[in-house]
Parts: C-alpha cells; structure tokens; sequence
C-alpha cells in the first residue's frame, strides 16, 4: 500500500466520520467569503452611509476570523485526538514522525483547498441573499447585483491558509510530543475519575448559582437610581459581568454536579436507565467540559443580547419617531410652515396642520419625585418643562391641576414620580402650585421641545396665560411655536417627504420619515453584522458542542453494549439519550438565554420603546437553530447504540 | 423439569462462499436449579454456545426454549424484554458502568419492573450482604478491586430472581482467592435460591464447583460429567481427566 493509497483511503473513510467537521469548514469559509464579497461591493456604499458603518464591517471581519480560527483550532484538536491511535499504529509499524506529518499535511491540504473552494462557491452564492437581506432590513432600495470579487478571493485564501498553516503547526507539535504509548493512551488519560462530590465542591457549587443570582439582581438594580455618578454605573457593570461570568464556570464546575448528585442521593441507587444515561454521565462530564462551556454560555449570551437590542432598536424605529416627532412633519415657525404648506399644494397632497404654542418653565417636582439620588447632576426637584394649553389636546384639565404626558421607559427608570400630589410652576416672581393628576403617554409636541425627553405639562388655559406674562425669557427656546403637519393620504407621504427635502428651512424641524428611516438604516447595518457574528458562532458553537457529543457517545459505547446485554431496548438507551443531550445542549442553552434577558432587560430603555416581542422572536430563533445540533446528536448517538451489540 | 432446551442448535458465520460452521447441531438441556458448566478449549465454540443460549446472538437453525418460550422466534424487542425479566448475565470482564456507584449498578436491572423502592432496597441488601460487598454499596466500580466487582456483577445478576444466569468465564480476570471466594458465593446462592446458572470456563477448579461439566469440542458435544454424589476433589480430577482426553490442538494427519 503506498503512501498515496492510504491518504485516499484515510479520506474516503474522514469524510463519512467528519462530515459535521467538513462541512462546518464549508460553512465558515463561505460565510467569510460572502462576508467580504458584501464589503468589497460598490452597491454597499449606500447601506454602509458613514465611515462608522465602513469601520464597523471591517471590525466585524477582523472578529469573524478570530472566531473561525478558534473553532477550526478546537475542532482539529478533537479529530487528531481521535486519531491517535491510527498514528500510533502507523509508528509502531516504523513510520517515521515526519512521514506522518507529512501525510496529514497532505490529507487536510485535500480537505481544505476543495472546501475552500466549495465554500467560495456557495458563499458567492448567498452573498446576494444576504445583501438582499441587509437591503430589506435598512430600507434601503438598491439593486442586488453582485460581481465576483478577486479582492475578496484573495483576503479569504489568505486567510484560511493561515489558519491553515497554524493548524498543521498544531499537527505538528501534537504529534512531536507523542510517543507510542501515550498516543495509544490518549483516550483513557482525559477520562474523568468518578470521584464522591466533595464538602468543597458543593461550596463551590453554591457559590457559583448566588454569584449568578448576585449578577441578575445587581443588573436589575443597575438604573435604578442606586448608582449615580458614571464611575459607579461602570464599576457596577464591571461587578456584574465578572460575577456572572464567574459564577457561570463554578456552575459548571461544581453547580451541577452538586445538584444531579442532591438528585441522585434522593433515588438511593434506584435510577432508572433515563437517569442512568443522563445524570450520571453528565455529572462527571460538565466539570471538565467547565472552560468550554463557560465561553460557549458567555459568548452565546453576548450574541443574543446584542441582537435583541439591535432588534429592539430597529422594531422600535417607528414608535420612536413617532415618539419624536408628534406629527407627520415638525416644524418651528410661520415661515417654514408657509413655504412647505405651499409646496404640499404645489403637489396637490392634501394635509391638516395644528399649532401649538410652547412655554418652558421651571417646575418643583420635589412632593412626586421618587428619585432617591441625584440622577445625572441634574437636581431632580426642579425639572425644566414644555408647558401647554388644554384646549390644544383632548384633555380637559382644571384650573389648578395639570397633566404630564410624553412619559416613555428611559424616563420613568431615570425619573420615577408618584401618581399624585402636587407640583409647583415656577414663573419669573410669582409660584403656581398645581395638583398633579399623573402621567399620560401621548405626546403633543416634538423632542425639540421637549429636550428630547423630559414630560410636557397640560394646564388649563388660564394657568397658561398666567404663566405666559411671567416667563423666565433665558429658559426659552429659539422658538415657542409647533406647527405638526399630517398627511392625510398616506400614500402622498413618500412625495411629502420629497418636498421637505428640497424645502429650506430656517427653524428647527423634523420629519418623522426621515428620523425612522434614518434610525432603521443605522440599526438595520449593526443588527445585519450582529446577526451575521451571531449565526456563524451559533453554528461554530453547535458544532463544537456536537463533536463533542460524537467523542463521548464513541467513549460510552460499551456502556451501551452492557445495557442492551441486559435488555435494554435500543428505544430505552435513546429515551435516555435524549434526556441526556437536553441537559447537555439545554443547560448551556437556559443559562446563555437567561443572562441575555438579564443583560438586556436592565438597559434596554435606551434602545428603543418595545422589549418582549423582538427579544423573543431572537430567543426563538436562537433556541430554534441551536436545537438542531442537539437533534442532530441524538441521531448520531443513535447510529452508535444500534451498532453497540 | 427441563428450564432451557435447546436441540440442534447450528450457527455459521460468513456468508455463502465463506462459511464458517461454529456450531454443528448441539442439544443442550438444564434442569431447574442446576449448575452447569461449558469447558472446551479454545474455539470449540462454548462462548458462542453462550451468547446463542443467553440470546446475545442469533442462530442460523434450532430452536432454543427457556422456561417453554421459543427466543429463537421473539423479535428484537421481544427478546430483550425476554432477558429484562428472565435472564441474569455475569461476564469475565464485569461489565459494569463506570459512572454509576455499586448499589446503582445492582439495582439497574430491576428499574424496569413495578418493584417498589422498600422491597428494592431489600433484595439489594439481602444480596449484598450475601456477596459481602454491603459496605462498598456507595463506591465507584473504578475504587473497588476485581474480585469485588465481580461479585457486584452477580449480584446484578440475581437481583431480579432470573430464571437462568448466563457467566462467561466469570473468574477469567480473578485471581485464585478472589475465583474461590466467588465460586463458593455462586454455589451458596445455587443452593439457597435455588438458582439454575450455566457457566462457561476453561478452568478445572471453577467446573468442579458446578454439579455437572458439558465438554464441547469443534461444534460439538464432546461428552458430559455428573458430580452426583462424588467429592469436589474427585470431580475435579475426572474433570482434569477428560480435559487431557479432549486434548488442545489437534494434528491432523
């Protein structure tokens, strides 16, 4: 048999052990590959809008690779474990070390120049998908056309030759240190001696589950009010994050042993073959696996947080503006509102308008304020606030009492108010004092008048006026004026926009198309890179979780044979398998998702107006494809026990 | 009363153009709380002969009975359902699980049947204390020496009152005390329980134990050896006898 003969030999049978690992190689490379063709392509510049959006694709690229080395790193490491033995045997019968390299080198050159090329194959392919993809979601309206870029030809081979190279370096060192006999023994030296949990380890355990729950309760804390000044909020994020992470490997290090053992010591040695299959072998196998999963949690929590609040940003895109801007346009003065309404009739679109008229004052909110602390060094008792009419709202409201609107989430965590007492008007000499009736959610007027957040004050038309003739003039802003615009039709509001376009206005002014579609660009790019990062380690993170699961199922195969000798069904090893694989996946899978909800939940006001249904539907879709590397296990754990006896 | 039949059980393997006849039309009968044991010398067949009558293997022709049921005709499912209830396995290299503790791997067998938690814990320690392995009931099988796992493995081999117990060379990996001390707690546990166990070996001293020696050579049944009323000294010098008449390899001429 010649050395030709045995590379051969050794692919065809690589290929039907690996084809996970082949095609998680195809994966990577075509994911890279379309990657970059999007950067490379002229028909991006639209959606990439900024240099900011340039740097962060390329960021996002840099990132990209550092995530496929690790992963093609970690799986090459389990295969050449796996085949130990072969070069073992291959050295027992007097090859030398580097005939043996040699031929690897050559094996994984064949496997990974026809994946390379496979993968730039299939990545030019759905690279136009995906730019279909980024286009839908920026709103952006362009033509997806795609051209073959060599420049991102050349960047992909150049880097998967590296992590080519640095792979075969691995290769390389593994089998120089090897002698014969460890490498025959590799299998048995990581296995895992079956100790009693230790006083120690359930210390360890506890600590590691109140470490979590210490993370969870600190970031519910996180603004509300207990950390004021900026250092505080960050040495507070900090605390979190390394309480988390910590507490997350003590979990697997000692947490779940600790309970599975509670569990078992409960059954007294009566366990059932579910059990038998799932707790105790999981028992033994999460705390080794402790460093792994560790980075697979925290980096899977990263990747769903991140795309919640992306999500949550672009969802909330539209109430936003709608938030912002309090009608179709926002405009600030006679003569802006003249020249517009005037083209509007130019283009024959048909439009209602209303003004408003808007004071600012001070207001001492001292007797309703529930903040506890001094929120971003502003005193929290006097509040500078729009003011207006009641008879310029549908509400009615007595003289002597007063409505805040415009509340929205960021506001009631920076400034909680109670739901009645009573407030103070400050005017220029005198003082109003006014029952406060609450807090109402829509909203009059644009964010220019209100400072971009602060709730604006209905009053009755007579507390109004009274204000009105003792205003403080430095509080003012250039303009007390709102004129809101709606377009009745529409369908006429894209040519509406047009025309505030080409409109030259003097005074500040809004449209609140364009703040959406704005907002929807500049989210729709993050939320497209994030979403990419997010899929290949998802994918890359699946896959190592699934070799895994091929090693151990080949490890505990002559458990199976015992257990089927006995008279286990294959049907009674599966149901037990796939108990199993639900805490081996799910675990993981639970603890990622919760410290995303945590993570997200505590700053997400910022983000946008609706948390559950983007976060959800992210949760989903995360759970959703996850799932089929826990499926996809249970099969191969399948094939394993059927050929077990 | 006849608690296995088995007649003229063939098994081959290969396929057609390269066959290889292992068994050649046995007939093999065991009475209720019996104590037999298979000797042959190598690649007589008697492992094989094992796994055929415990129902591990399949056989190419015959019929094998256990307690009146045909396992020749059960399906898959039907049969391993069969050894749940009705067989017990000892093998020479344990086959216990790693991950689970003493008491665990005892009581596995009888996690499928409606037995409750009490009565569980009862035949378990009945029987472990019998085996004098009680003491170990919460350590791992990697914390416990052969002799001791092998008496585990019996023990799970009799925890659900099996109708037959199969051993495969059940002293193979013991040594000479540790074999004694099993065999003698295998033929206590024959007495009391009046169990009925069909032991493979190759060694004389563990046959002598058993109340009669089937000598199988190439596939066939050789001879038989009653111990009936006979010390276990004398019985095991017919048994070294007939072993030296039975030979190792043979020359053909």
């Amino acid at each position: 048999m010649s050395i030709n003969h045995l590379i051969v030999q050794n692919l065809k049978k690589n290929i039907k052990n690996y084809f996970l690992y082949i095609f998680a190689l195809i994966f990577t490379v075509a994911l890279y590959f379309a990657f970059v063709t999007l950067q490379y392509d002229p028909a991006m510049d639209a959606t990439k809008g900024s240099v900011k959006g340039e740097a962060s694709i390329r960021a996002a690229s840099v990132l990209l690779v550092a995530i496929v080395t690790i992963f093609l790193l970690y799986a090459n490491n389990i295969f050449i474990k796996r085949r130990s033995k072969e070069i073992g045997l291959l050295q027992l019968i007097g090859m030398r070390k580097s005939k043996i390299f040699r031929i690897l080198t050559l094996e994984n050159l064949i496997l990974y120049s026809s994946s390379l090329a496979i993968g730039v194959f299939v990545g030019f392919s759905v690279s136009r998908l995906f730019m279909l993809i980024l286009f839908k979601i920026t709103d952006v309206e362009a033509d997806a056309t795609l051209s073959f870029s060599t420049e991102a030809l050349k960047q992909t081979i150049v880097v998967f030759a590296c992590i080519y190279l640095l792979i075969m370096l691995m290769n390389y060192l593994f089998i120089k240190k090897q002698s014969i006999l460890s490498l025959f023994r590799v299998r048995s030296s990581t296995e895992e001696n079956n100790r009693k949990v230790t006083v120690f380890e359930m210390l360890y355990g506890t600590a590691g589950i109140l470490l979590i729950l210490f993370g969870y309760y600190l970031s519910s804390r996180l603004f509300n009010g207990d950390f004021t000044s900026i250092n505080g909020l960050f040495i507070a994020m900090l605390c979190i994050l390394a309480s988390v992470i910590l507490g997350t490997y003590l979990f697997y290090k000692g947490s779940v042993r600790f309970l599975f053992y509670i569990i078992r010591k409960k059954k007294d040695g009566y366990l059932n073959i579910s059990e038998v299959l799932s707790l105790s072998t999981i028992m033994f196998r999460m705390k080794s696996n402790a460093l792994l999963l560790t980075i697979i949690t925290t980096v899977s929590a990263l990747a769903i947080g991140l795309l919640s609040l992306s999500y949550i940003s672009l969802y909330s895109a539209e109430q936003m503006a709608k938030d912002n801007v309090a009608a179709d346009f926002a405009l600030a003065s006679e003569q802006d509102a003249q020249q517009f309404k005037q083209a509007l009739q130019e283009g024959n679109i048909a439009y209602t308008d209303h003004t408003i008229e808007v004071i600012q004052a001070n207001v001492n909110v001292e007797q309703i304020s529930e903040a506890k602390t001094q929120v971003l060094e502003l005193d929290p008792n006097i509040m500078l606030t729009p003011v207006i009419r009641d008879s310029n709202t549908e509400l009615d409201v007595a003289p002597g009492e007063v409505y805040f609107t415009g509340s929205n989430d960021l506001l009631r965590k920076m400034l909680p108010l109670k739901d009645s007492g009573t407030i103070e008007l400050l005017g220029m000499n005198n003082t109003i004092p006014l029952t406060y009736l609450g807090m109402r959610d829509e909203f009059y007027v644009s964010y220019y008048y209100t400072s971009g957040g602060v709730p604006l004050a209905v009053v009755d038309d007579s507390v109004f006026e009274q204000l009105k003739q003792d205003l403080d003039p430095e509080l003012q802003k250039g303009s007390s004026l709102y004129i809101g615009i709606t377009i009745d039709d529409e369908s006429q509001l894209e040519k509406a926009n047009e025309a505030y376009k080409q409109a030259n206005f003097m005074t500040p002014h809004e449209s609140r198309l364009e703040m959406s579609s704005n907002q929807k660009r500049n989210m729709g790019l993050i939320m497209f890179i994030v979403g990419f990062l997010g899929l290949s380690f998802l994918v890359t993170s699946g896959c190592i979780l699934y070799f895994k699961q091929m090693d151990e199922s080949e490890e505990e195969k002559p458990n199976y044979t015992i257990l089927r000798k006995l008279g286990f069904t294959q049907g009674d090893l599966l149901k037990g398998i796939q108990a199993k694989q639900l805490f081996n996946f799910g675990i993981p899978l639970v603890i990622g998702l919760a410290h995303s909800y945590f993570a997200v939940k505590s700053g997400w006001f910022m983000f946008g107006t609706e948390l559950w249904t983007p976060m959800v539907i992210v949760m989903l879709l995360y759970t959703v494809l996850y799932s089929i590397f826990a499926f996809l296990s249970v099969l191969y754990y399948k094939k394993v026990i059927k050929a077990s006896l | 009363m006849n608690i296995l039949e088995a007649t003229k059980i063939h098994k081959s393997y290969g396929n057609k153009f390269n066959k290889e006849e292992v068994l050649k039309g046995l007939d093999v009968t065991v009475k209720k709380g019996e104590f037999v044991s298979i000797m042959g010398p190598s690649g007589s067949g008697k492992t094989t002969l094992l796994n055929v009558l415990s129902s591990i293997d399949k056989v190419s022709s015959g019929t094998i009975q256990i307690e009146g049921k045909d396992m020749t005709v059960m399906k898959e499912r039907q049969l391993a359902e069969f050894r749940q209830h009705h067989l017990g396995f000892i093998f020479q290299d344990y086959n216990l699980l790693d991950t689970l503790t003493v008491k665990e791997n005892i009581l596995l067998p009888l996690s499928v049947t409606k037995i409750s938690k009490k009565e569980a814990d009862l035949k378990f320690s009945l029987l472990a204390k019998e085996l004098g392995i009680y003491e170990l009931k919460d350590k791992y099988p990697n914390q416990i020496s052969g002799g001791q796992k092998q008496r585990t493995s019996a023990a799970r081999a009799f925890i659900n009152e099996p109708s037959i117990i199969f051993a495969d060379e059940p002293t193979g990996a013991l040594d000479s005390k540790a074999a004694s001390d099993l065999l003698d707690k295998l033929s206590d546990l024959n007495d009391k329980l009046k169990a009925t166990i069909v032991m493979v070996t190759h060694d004389p001293v563990a046959a002598s134990y058993c109340s009669r020696v089937i000598f199988i050579k190439d596939g066939h049944i050789f001879t038989q050896l009653t111990k009936g009323e006979e010390s276990r000294q004398h019985f095991f010098q017919d048994i070294i006898k007939t072993q030296s008449v039975l030979g190792g390899v043979q020359h053909e001429h």
